[in-house]
Order: C-alpha cells, then sequence, then structure tokens
C-alpha cells in the first residue's frame, strides 16, 4: 500500500518539475529504489503506470530499479549488505511492525533512514553504522518534451 | 528536450509541503537546552488546542530524546493506509514521533540523515487538514532545528522554553539569534518551572527568581507564561495535571488563549 502513495507523490513531483520547467510532458523517468526500503518494485512499477495521467504524464516511459544497500562500521571500517541487514532486521519485535490492511512492514519501510535504529555492526556491534546506497526512493532522471 | 539527471531529486520535499499547505498555524516549541520542559510544555498546547476544539497535532522531532508519546500515552504500532502513516490519537490530538517506529531503540544518526527522516516524517504522515501543528523541537540548534525552520516555513512562530536559571537562558539565546537570522517569528518565551507552590499562599524558586528584565532583554522577547514546577506530573497523567485544579493547569489555559481568542485566529476548518 505504501507503494501506492510513493508513486503518487513521484507523479506529483514529475508533474511540478514539467509545469516548473516549461515542458510539455514527461517522457521518460529512471525511479531507483534502496534495498533498505524492501519495496516490491513491480508493485511500485505498477502503481506509477496507474498513477502517471493526464496529458503531461500519460505515455512516460518509468524505469524502475532497485539499488542494493551497503553498510559500513564508522568505529571498525567492516562492511556488510542486505543480507545481513535483513538478519538483524528479523528480530525487529512484533510491536514496531507498522500495520497494512494485508501485511506487516518494518518501519524502514516508510523511513528507511530509521536504520541506526536497527542495524549494527555484525563484527564490533557498534550501532554507529553508515549506509553507503540502496537506502531510499529516489527520481534520478527525468526527460522533459 | 530537457535531460535532467539529479543524485536526488526532492520529491518528498513537495510531499512535505503539500501536507504543510493543510495546516492553519505551525507552533514550534524549542529552547536550545535541554531539561526545561520542552516537551511537557508542548504536550500541554496541544492537548489545550484539541480540548478547544481545534483540530491538532504534536510532531516530536526530538530523534535522539523523544518524550512526547509518554506525556501522551501513545504507543507503537503505528497503521498504515493508502494516505499514509496514521498518526496516535490523545484525547484528540493527532500525534506521530520517531519513538512510535523505533521504540526505546536509541536512534545513533548524523547530519543529512536526520533532515532526511524529518522530511518522510512530515510527508508520509497522514495529518488531514489542522488547525494548529505543535512541534516538539530537540535541544541544540543542529540540523532537526534548521530542517523544522525550512520545511515549516512561512506557517510557523516559536515559543521559547527556558527556566529562570541564568545559565538556561543563557544557552536559549543562541536559538533565539539563531531564529532571527532563519526569519522565524517568536511567540514569547515560557519560564518552565519558574516556581513551586508549597501552599497557596507560599511559594519557593529552586531555580530562583525570575529576572524579568534580564531574562526579556536576552532574549529579546517578552514572557507570555509563568508555569510552576508541578510534582504531579510524575504521578499522574498530563491531562489529569491539567485538568485538576491547580496552578500548572490555570498557568497553561492562560497561555493557550494566545491562539485561541485573537482575533483572525486560524481556525481553518469549521465543523
Amino acid at each position: 500500500m505504501h507503494e501506492l502513495s510513493v508513486a503518487q507523490s513521484i507523479a506529483d513531483f514529475a508533474l511540478s518539475e514539467a509545469e516548473r520547467q516549461d515542458g510539455k510532458r514527461v517522457m521518460e523517468m529512471y525511479v531507483e529504489v534502496g534495498e533498505l526500503m524492501q519495496v516490491d518494485t513491480k508493485v511500485l512499477a505498477d502503481a506509477l503506470n496507474m498513477v502517471m495521467t493526464g496529458p503531461k504524464l500519460k505515455d512516460c516511459r518509468v524505469r524502475v530499479q532497485v539499488t542494493g544497500a551497503s553498510f559500513s562500521c564508522r568505529r571498525c571500517s567492516s562492511r556488510w549488505d542486505m543480507a545481513e541487514a535483513k538478519r538483524q532486521l528479523g528480530a525487529v519485535p512484533e510491536s514496531l511492525l507498522v500495520e497494512e490492511p494485508e501485511s506487516d512492514e518494518l518501519p524502514l519501510h516508510f523511513l528507511p533512514y530509521l536504520y541506526p535504529a536497527f542495524i549494527h555492526c555484525p563484527k564490533c556491534g557498534s550501532s554507529d553504522a553508515a549506509v553507503k546506497e540502496g537506502e531510499d526512493v529516489q527520481i534520478r532522471r527525468l526527460v522533459l518534451g | 528536450m530537457k535531460d535532467s539527471r539529479g543524485s536526488r531529486f526532492p520529491f518528498q520535499r513537495l510531499e512535505a509541503r503539500k501536507r504543510v499547505d493543510q495546516f492553519g498555524k505551525v507552533i514550534l516549541v524549542g529552547s536550545g537546552k535541554g531539561g526545561v520542559g520542552k516537551s511537557f510544555v508542548a504536550c500541554a498546547i496541544a492537548l489545550l488546542l484539541s480540548e478547544k476544539g481545534y483540530r491538532t497535532g504534536i510532531l516530536d522531532i526530538d530523534i535522539h530524546g523523544a518524550s512526547v508519546p509518554n506525556y501522551l500515552d501513545v504507543r507503537p504500532p503505528l497503521k498504515s493506509s493508502v494516505n499514509g502513516l496514521e498518526p496516535k490519537d490523545s484525547r484528540g490530538v493527532k500525534v506521530m514521533s520517531v519513538a512510535l517506529l523505533a521504540g526505546d531503540n536509541p536512534v545513533p544518526m548524523r547530519g543529512g540523515e536526520k533532515q532526511g527522516l524529518i522530511t518522510q516524517l512530515l510527508a508520509l504522515t497522514d495529518w488531514g487538514p489542522l488547525d494548529f501543528l505543535v512541534v516538539d523541537l530537540p535541544p541544540s540548534t543542529g540540523d532537526e532545528l534548521l530542517s523544522a525552520f525550512d520545511l515549516l516555513a512561512g506557517k510557523s512562530s516559536l515559543v521559547l522554553v527556558t527556566t529562570p536559571s541564568r545559565n538556561a537562558i543563557n544557552v536559549v539565546s543562541r536559538l533565539r539569534r539563531l531564529a532571527r537570522t532563519e526569519k522565524v517569528p517568536i511567540e514569547g518565551v515560557v519560564v518552565n518551572m519558574a516556581y513551586a507552590s508549597e501552599t497557596r499562599s507560599r511559594r519557593t524558586f529552586p531555580f530562583g527568581r525570575t529576572d524579568r528584565r534580564f531574562l526579556e532583554g536576552a532574549l529579546d522577547s517578552t514572557i507570555i507564561a509563568e508555569i510552576p514546577l508541578e510534582p504531579k506530573v510524575n504521578s499522574q497523567s498530563l491531562y489529569n495535571v491539567l485538568h485538576g485544579r491547580n496552578s500548572t493547569s490555570a498557568a497553561f489555559r492562560r497561555l493557550v488563549q494566545r491562539w485561541t481568542v485573537k482575533e483572525g485566529h486560524p481556525r481553518i476548518h469549521d465543523t
């Protein structure tokens, strides 16, 4: 369900950019989805197709791609990937999962920047972790006609 | 054809601004100093505005020390709908806080990520139309404050909270100067823990007597409330304290009148 709301925000932004830059329409858009959010890219792409309507947005070619998340420890310089992060996220208590009509989601699905609350260095245990990339939804490219 | 490539298009900022457009007025409650009772003051203002029939929300952006959920007795989990995250309800106040997602986990977060988090929190919360959004700011004059000043510009004014202590006032004066450079209007100063009532006629001053001339000069603002130290806050809910016969409740009720009886008050949605 969050995917639909993200899609609507992206569509609203694309439309505002087209208007701001006097573009007749948005021809192409490249959306990058951080792996950390665990967004279903197929659902997001379908949602984008559903909300990209109106003369300036319809027929826009949308590409949605996942960027792998990678982490590092500021204390001991260890690095780890999403597989380790997922292992740690498995320990998030049920009481913190956000209730959606069909399933419960991790808080990071909505607020990926909250990762320091849940992910720590697997080597030294420090919570002073940094995500290198793949944390957020980003519009990387817009082509206006 | 225009081909724009951005490392990060600020699409969530647009969403946040759309939410802000639905607010009548934003009351920022800050201090720069820790431990002076910002959250206590912010929650009391929100509860009393809601009680007066105003659509009121409270946003807790004290990422490292969120305490609004405790004062308002709300806890995880949150729910989500197609319109975003549903804020918790506390006596009619819509509540959103990082603590409702992170629970009791510490959130050791740095710099720019705080800005991203606050933008997302504001953008994703389904506030609906509000007459008032009260924002509980964290101590210091860092990223969280700059983000709030920026995202809520044009709708917000700042309530400065201090104790009578000169040390506290000196720290709060830094926030006062920041507000000036960022062009955030000042509502005035709430002096919290201004005194303690031992009996009806006898007051003590645990943080010293308020030196009105010094305080108003140092903060270039007027005092809009003096709130007594209320020990019952530790044993009773804030709501109960506000509904008791005590000088804390009376002081807050006088304070809130500045937003509720003013001509042209921002009640944007008549029910």
